[in-house]
This record gives C-alpha cells, sequence and structure tokens, in this order.
C-alpha cells in the first residue's frame, strides 16, 4: 500500500515538474530577439537568418531589432518594419497570408489530387463480383456428382 | 469518372498556370525587383554630408524628381556604373532632377576619397549605421532608387545601371510631374 502511494506521489511531482517547466512565460527581450532574427533571412547570405549571419549587414539587422525592442515595438510591428522594406522574402517561412502561400497549399493540393486519382484507378480496376450459378447449372453439377459418387462406389 | 475528369482538368490547368506563371516571371527585367519599398513613400532621411558640409534630409528635395544610388568603394559593379551617373547628373545639373549618392558600409573619409577620385559631383551622404539602407530594403550596392516628385518611389535598379536606363526612369517621372 505504502508502495503504491509512494509512486502515485511521483508521478503527481513529475507531473507538477512539467507543467511548472512548460507554464507560459514573458520572454525576455534577448528571447524576443532571438526569436525575431531567426525569422528574418539575411539579406546579403544563402540561406542563413539574421541570427546566424556574421555580415555586416545582419549586423546591423541584429541592432535594429534589439533597438525597436527596447523602443517597446511589438513583434509585429517589427516584422512589418522589415516587410514594408523587403517584402515578404525577408521571412524564411513564408506568411500563409498572401501569394506565397502557394508554396505550402499547391503540393497539398497536388497531393489530394493524385490521391483521388489513384483512388479512382483502384475502383476501376477491381474485379467484378462473380455471379451466382443459375437452377440448371446447380442441377448438373448435382447430377455430375451422383454420377461420380456411382462410378466410383 | 466524373471526379477523374474533374481532376485531370484541375492538372492541365495547373501546368498552364505554371507556364504562364514562368513565362511571365521570365519576361521581367531581373534588375527591376519589386519589393516591399516600390509604389510606397520614399523613407525619410537626414545623414550627414560625406564632405561634412553638414546634413542632407531627403524632405528638402520635395516636388524633385530624387535618384538615391546606394554605393561603396570596395564595389567593383559601382565603379562600372559611375561614368553613366557621371553622364546623367551633367545632363540634369541644374534642372528639376536631384541625385543623391549614400555611402554603404564603410568610413566616411574611404567614402569621401572614392567620391573625389571617381569625380563625383552630386551630394553624398554615409549612412554609418546602415538604418537608411534598411528602411528602403537595399540588399547591397550599387542600388538606384527613383522618387517621384510626389515622394513615391517609382521604381529601383538592382546592380549597375546604365545611362538609358536612368534617362527613361528619370524623364518618366518628370513626365508624371508636369502633368500633375
Amino acid at each position: 500500500m505504502s508502495g503504491r502511494v509512494f509512486v502515485a506521489i511521483a508521478i503527481f511531482a513529475l507531473a507538477a515538474a512539467v507543467v511548472f517547466a512548460a507554464r507560459p512565460h514573458e520572454a525576455t527581450s534577448e528571447e524576443r530577439i532571438d526569436q525575431i532574427t531567426s525569422e528574418l533571412r539575411c539579406p546579403v547570405c544563402q540561406g542563413l537568418s539574421v541570427k546566424d549571419s556574421t555580415s555586416e549587414t545582419a549586423r546591423q539587422m541584429r541592432e535594429l531589432v534589439a533597438q525597436r525592442v527596447r523602443e517597446g515595438k511589438t513583434d509585429t510591428e517589427i516584422q512589418a518594419e522589415f516587410r514594408a522594406a523587403y517584402g515578404d522574402w525577408i521571412f524564411l517561412s513564408p506568411p500563409l497570408t498572401s501569394w506565397s502561400a502557394l508554396v505550402w497549399l499547391v503540393p497539398v493540393a497536388v497531393l489530394g489530387a493524385g490521391l483521388i486519382l489513384v483512388a479512382g484507378r483502384l475502383r476501376r480496376v477491381d474485379l467484378p463480383a462473380s455471379p451466382e450459378p443459375t437452377a440448371s447449372q446447380v442441377a448438373a453439377l448435382r447430377e455430375r456428382v451422383i454420377r461420380e459418387e456411382a462410378t466410383e462406389g | 469518372m466524373i471526379l477523374a475528369r474533374a481532376v485531370r482538368i484541375a492538372v492541365v490547368v495547373g501546368i498552364l498556370g505554371l507556364v504562364v506563371t514562368l513565362a511571365l516571371a521570365f519576361r521581367r527585367d531581373p534588375h527591376d525587383i519589386r519589393t516591399g519599398s516600390v509604389n510606397k513613400p520614399a523613407p525619410a532621411f537626414t545623414l550627414e554630408r560625406l564632405d561634412g558640409s553638414g546634413r542632407l534630409a531627403l524632405a528638402d528635395l520635395s516636388g524633385k524628381v530624387v535618384v538615391v544610388n546606394f554605393f561603396a568603394s570596395w564595389c567593383l559593379p559601382c565603379i562600372q556604373e559611375n561614368p553613366a551617373l557621371v553622364r546623367v547628373f551633367e545632363r540634369y545639373r541644374g534642372s528639376d532632377v536631384i541625385m543623391v549618392g549614400v555611402d554603404f558600409q564603410e568610413s566616411r573619409d574611404t567614402g569621401l576619397a572614392y567620391v573625389r577620385r571617381m569625380g563625383i559631383g552630386w551630394p553624398t551622404v554615409g549612412d554609418d549605421d546602415g538604418r537608411v539602407a534598411l528602411s528602403y530594403g537595399v540588399f547591397g550596392p550599387p542600388e538606384t532608387f527613383f522618387i517621384g516628385a510626389d515622394g513615391i518611389i517609382a521604381g529601383r535598379h538592382i546592380g549597375p545601371i546604365d545611362e538609358p536606363t536612368l534617362v527613361n526612369a528619370i524623364e518618366k517621372l518628370r513626365a508624371q510631374a508636369s502633368s500633375r
């Protein structure tokens, strides 16, 4: 009995620790800067984020983001400032609210269309169910069985 | 059966759409990239002149056609395009067209030495912290922006620019300004 109580307490403590660790907390300025710059594309690099790039342009962009965070701008306002200058291209992941959403939607639509096409084909090649034997066929078969039994007997 | 037919039509329409999109994309000049700043008010700036003669504010050029050229001494295509810029500057000297050079990511002394060496007569300013370049969505020098008399960025050219492209863009904006 005490063993079960001990296990229950341990599970409860573990669950409480997980909930405590995963609780929503307000991001610090540094976390916000890291988050925003990790989503921005470095304009002079090949597929690198502003956070990961060591270029002068990326450094200037990080400084601008840090200044805007200090000024109390929201993440959306900071992202809008970069969008106004560079368009949606500046984001490493194209947003779903513009034409670039087609990048996400077209593959899904093509996959769906392909599945429908394949399902249609498979249904068409299914063999038709074998028809029920007619009464005359059953009678003929019965006669044949009786004949064969008589021959063997 | 109807579904399969619909899917087949959708595939054909999709392929046609792709072909049309690619055909339109390949027809466009790769130097004329329509990023966020085009067709929007030109971001305001006030920057120190490279020759130390004070500050230059874009707002002071309101009502004129302004050509903003981002350059740097370490940028070889900038050296390549400079003769075209000099000829166009001489052509429109004293007119309603103003050229402004914005020095990109280098010290003012280096920028000023380049300006003197290359015979640049138009006002040049230093963008020390890169804020102006970022507000215009500059990828790297050389880049040229055409601002109309209404203060709207009418176009941008990425990479070295030639004289006909400069003159065409300027004349289009002058015609717009005179018809207003």
